[in-house]
């Protein structure tokens, strides 16, 4: 009898644990959507998930999965282990990696016959971030791109001439503009024409120059370019000149952007979602300044441009072709032009305001750098690469002004050719 | 098998079959993955030893394995000492010893994250707080982990300040010295330094050689804070950060593991090394 009860236990022990690890069945029009939002986000992000449900009115029906850390790896995992969410956020870096290694549907054809959400409907640099070999592999359902902030403020008591909010100012003006404010006093801190710590990132400095670093036809790198080198000089100026604190000193507040909150630099490159308007609202009256904005200095070419950054929603593999979840996705894609700024679709401009009523006193500079705003070209090589530029590269030229930039372009260059070559 | 003897099987199976699913099947999968070449998302494809003799060509391998020996080499002896210094001072029964022997301990229990952000703070080279001591003694103070030749170091200080980890267990070896022999000593004319070097640091031998395999171990493994705080000039690139970035952020999962496998080939073969000295130094009654 004891035997008996003795084994029934452990055979209960073993079924519970073995359970643990089994998958949940879910019903067919019910589609699981991964997100990295959090916090107050996530409870917004839950908002439009239930309005586009309540839409839907039973035809599918979404649920989010929020993994507010380690989003990638736990993503990968769950793709590994054949459980792959069916909608997954994704960011522009990674769609040609994820793409080659078979994780996303590819939408094209839907995309391309949609009645509702084209790709012309978007602006080409945007679309462009989550396009590889030919097709399209998500929808973009944001754009974040990098305009300058400016403390006109600040610009105003040091009798500094302030760009305009479609300004063609050149990488020199700005530097001279730097070069002005840079040492002088003002409310008892000295202050810094700008903040470079590692952001912008290093995109933004190799296409000043009018360079690239990776071609169009994504095989080959052109980083070591005379126009990439020079983009670069004027990082090197900056940091050699004294224009931007310390790479050292940067952490001592914090963050960058603190250091423009504190207005210790006066012009910071930003992403158009930086919300320093509610922050200088809610600041005391003798720390409130107004602030302006303007667009990055036109390329060595004169051509106005911003390095934007966006993320695309991605379908999973086992849905190409479905085309009830690629309802389902462009139906949850249109509501996020809604929700987040900047929409990247033409004609929804105005919705910045709407969602953001503090930006209305930047859409001058927001519309008019959206017709230019480009992601970078990105391969499925571009982490290895990336890591180059930013250690052997950016951090070198950050701690060391007097840093051999040209010659190390040269063999990140050399590397990267290889490293496509084994392709 | 007998009856008690069936009825302990029984009692154990689960955890067998835990150990055998979550541990010994991953070692064994880790054994083949390691052959393959493989993005974790896609199917893996058998390479043979191809990311073995990449590993022995990548200049971040050996730069990696370098700043973790270099590591090891200088923290593990720091730490011994550390904490067996620490462990010798609270040891003594003075009054409000036990609030010394909650407070050198208490690094031990903390995240390693916490600990991470904090040190961001203390090593800052504006406002930190080592920084801010030195400069009221009108000394300009390093950059810590934003020069390369302060990186080490850096990490050199966060783990003294963890030694308390091993307290403990020196802790509980010195209560385990026989008062005799100290006794015996002090007849003997012998001064604290002599009891500490003949009596103390003998009998402690065990323990102190407990203490020196866990911490190659550790130093080899070490993740979060180098994980949290990097380092200039890649100074902060420790072993297990360099695997970790292979796997999730290059999505080279094979190659990975074969690090793992090397990185465990390596500490096995010093942990070898070390319990081979053993008969010279260790004392064993």
């Amino acid at each position: 009898m004891k035997r008996n009860i003795l084994i029934w236990i452990v055979f209960l022990l073993v079924l519970s644990m073995l359970n643990g690890c089994s998958k949940n069945s879910k019903d067919k029009n019910t589609f699981t959507f991964a997100t990295w939002a959090a916090g107050t986000e996530l409870e917004e992000f839950q908002a439009v998930i239930d309005k586009v449900n309540e839409e839907a009115a039973g035809e599918y029906k979404i649920e989010v999965l929020s993994i507010p850390s380690d989003y990638y790896v736990k993503i990968s995992t769950k793709i590994a282990a054949k459980n792959s969410p069916d909608f997954f956020w994704l960011t522009q870096e990674l769609i040609s990696k994820y793409a080659k290694m078979g994780a996303l549907a590819d939408i094209t054809e839907q995309f391309k016959h949609s009645d509702s959400l084209t790709p012309d409907m978007y602006y080409e640099g945007v679309l462009a971030s989550a396009e590889y070999n030919g097709s399209y592999w998500g929808l973009p359902w944001i754009a974040n791109p990098i305009i300058v902030f400016y403390n006109k403020t600040m610009f105003d008591e040091l009798g500094i001439e302030c760009p305009t909010a479609t300004d063609d100012w050149t990488w020199e003006e700005f530097i001279d503009i730097c070069r002005q404010v840079s040492g002088k006093e003002y409310k008892g801190n000295t202050v810094y024409g700008t903040i470079i710590d590692g952001w912008p990132n290093i995109e933004t400095f190799i296409w000043a120059g009018g360079g690239d670093i990776i071609a169009k036809d994504g095989e080959t790198i052109v980083l070591a370019s005379e126009e990439a080198k020079k983009g670069m000089g004027y990082l090197q100026t900056i940091i050699k000149e004294g224009l931007s604190p310390r790479y050292a000193e940067v952490a001592s507040l914090g963050s960058n952007n603190v250091w423009f909150e504190k207005q210790r630099v006066a012009m910071f490159f930003g992403g158009v979602q930086d919300n320093f308007e509610t922050k200088v609202d809610k600041m005391d009256e003798s720390e409130k300044f107004e602030i302006g904005y303007a667009p990055m200095p036109v390329c060595d070419d004169g051509s106005p441009w911003s390095f934007d950054w966006t993320a695309s929603t991605v379908m999973a593999k086992s849905l190409e072709g479905n085309d009830l979840a690629y309802k389902a996705l462009e139906a949850v894609t249109k509501t996020f032009f809604e929700w987040k700024i900047v929409p990247p679709v033409k004609g929804s401009i105005n919705n910045v305001i709407k969602i953001n009523p503090k930006k209305e006193v930047a859409m001058e500079t927001i519309a008019y750098i959206m017709d230019y705003a480009r992601s970078a070209n990105y391969i499925p090589e571009w982490s290895d690469i990336n890591d180059k530029l930013w250690y052997n590269l950016y951090v070198s030229l950050l701690n060391d002004a007097s840093f051999d930039y040209r010659s190390q372009m040269d063999e990140i260059q050399a590397y990267s050719q290889d490293l496509i070559s084994k392709r | 098998m007998k009856k008690r003897q069936r009825a302990g099987f029984y009692f154990i199976l689960p955890w067998l079959i835990g150990l055998i699913v979550f541990t010994a099947f991953p070692m064994l999968a880790a054994a083949y993955i390691s052959l393959t070449d493989w993005d974790i998302v896609g199917n893996a494809k058998f390479i043979g030893l191809d990311n073995f003799k990449n590993v022995f060509r990548s200049e971040e391998f050996i730069k990696s394995l370098w700043v973790t020996f270099r590591y090891a080499i200088l923290a593990v002896p720091l730490i011994i000492a550390t904490s067996l210094t620490m462990a010798v001072m609270v040891s003594k029964n003075y009054k409000g010893m036990r609030i010394f022997r909650v407070i050198y301990y208490m690094p031990a229990i903390v995240s390693g994250v916490a600990v991470a952000i904090v040190f961001k703070w203390i090593l800052d080279p504006s406002y930190g707080l080592i920084n801010g001591v030195l400069s009221f003694f009108h000394i300009k103070g390093p950059d810590w982990l934003y020069d390369p030749d302060w990186v080490l170091p850096s990490y050199l200080i966060m783990a003294m300040w963890g030694a308390g980890g091993s307290l403990l267990t020196y802790l509980a070896a010195l209560k385990d010295i026989p008062q005799d022999l100290y006794d015996a000593a002090m007849i003997d004319g012998a001064n604290t330094w002599k009891k500490v070097k003949y009596i103390t640091i003998p009998l402690m031998t065990p323990i102190i050689f407990y203490n020196l395999v866990l911490g190659i171990i550790a130093a080899f493994r070490k993740f979060t804070d180098a994980y949290v705080l990097g380092g200039a000039g890649k100074e902060g690139n420790f072993y297990m950060v360099y695997l970790y970035e292979e796997a999730f952020s290059h999505y080279r999962m094979g190659y990975a593991t074969a690090l793992a496998w090397i990185l465990f080939a390596i500490i096995l073969l010093l942990t070898i090394i070390v319990n081979w000295t053993k008969k010279y130094w260790v004392y064993s009654e």
